[in-house]
């Protein structure tokens, strides 16, 4: 197993940006995942990046918000209003 | 055109949250995130009634959402932040793995601002994907860039936020 992922560490283009990036999306594909977990165990620089790459994405889960109810009922509101021949300009930006 | 609209809100009000997270991304306040949204769904509305529908609505939400962005709201965007914080402030989830754990003791006020602070093309990237559910595929469709730019903007901001959590990721990585 680890002679297989020397070998593929050799042979595959090295980039732990983007190897690091598809791995923690959950792109890569199967057989490239076996590859890649394989290498991790002797590239100091994927498994950094991975690790980072990993707790980015769970601080970027954090800040995902719910629209309101409220906001829902605007753009119901909005698009019947279009749709019944009202003006459909965009909204007018609030101002500061 | 009744129908019409019954048809259209059934396919896209699901991609509401999406939109909004985006939104927020975009705009430096909710209020105008939320005229964003509103623009975004009327824009698809006129384009629906045109008979230009999408395979999927997500991206194609997401498309006008960013088009507009940058025609209307960039420059407003790009204004340095003067965001009173609780703008920003939502609940946090709870869980018990030790990466939650890790995130869990950031501030949120740090949190926002690492947020605000990344580039809008980081920005929009995470949001897309580990936001919104895009694949990379989707979402460079959406950018109208190459796949291996988001994959690199992605990672990037991932990485920036990461920072955050500073010496607990020696705790993590134990």
């Amino acid at each position: 197993m680890m002679l297989w992922a020397w070998r593929g560490f050799r042979r595959r283009p090295h980039d732990p940006e983007r190897n690091a990036a598809e791995y923690v999306t959950g792109e890569l594909s199967r057989r490239a995942t076996r590859w890649f977990e394989a290498h991790l165990l002797h590239c100091e620089d994927c498994w950094r990046e991975v690790l980072l790459g990993r707790l980015g994405r769970r601080v970027a889960e954090e800040a995902r918000e719910q629209a309101s109810a409220g906001l829902r009922d605007r753009v119901r509101a909005a698009v019947q209003f279009t749709s019944e021949g009202g003006p459909a300009g965009p909204s007018e930006p609030s101002s500061s | 055109m009744a129908n019409e609209q019954d048809e259209f809100l059934r396919a896209t009000m699901g991609a509401v949250d999406l939109v909004y997270n985006l939104s927020r991304r975009l705009t430096d306040r909710r209020q105008d995130a939320e005229d964003l949204v509103q623009d975004t769904f009327l824009q698809a509305f006129r384009a629906w009634t045109d008979h230009r529908r999408p395979k999927k609505v997500e991206p194609w939400l997401a498309t006008i959402c960013l088009n507009l962005a940058r025609s209307r709201y960039r420059s407003r965007a790009r204004r340095p932040s003067e965001v009173p914080f609780e703008e920003w402030m939502v609940e946090g989830r709870s869980s018990a793995d030790p990466e939650s754990r890790a995130v869990q003791v950031i501030e949120r006020e740090q949190l926002y601002r690492a947020m605000r602070e990344l580039p809008e093309e980081q920005r929009v990237a995470i949001t897309l994907v580990d936001l919104s559910g895009f694949s990379t595929y989707e979402a460079a469709e959406a950018m109208g860039t190459p796949r291996g730019t988001v994959l690199s903007r992605l990672h990037r901001g991932r990485r920036a936020l990461a920072r955050l959590l500073g010496d607990r990721i020696e705790e993590v990585i134990r």
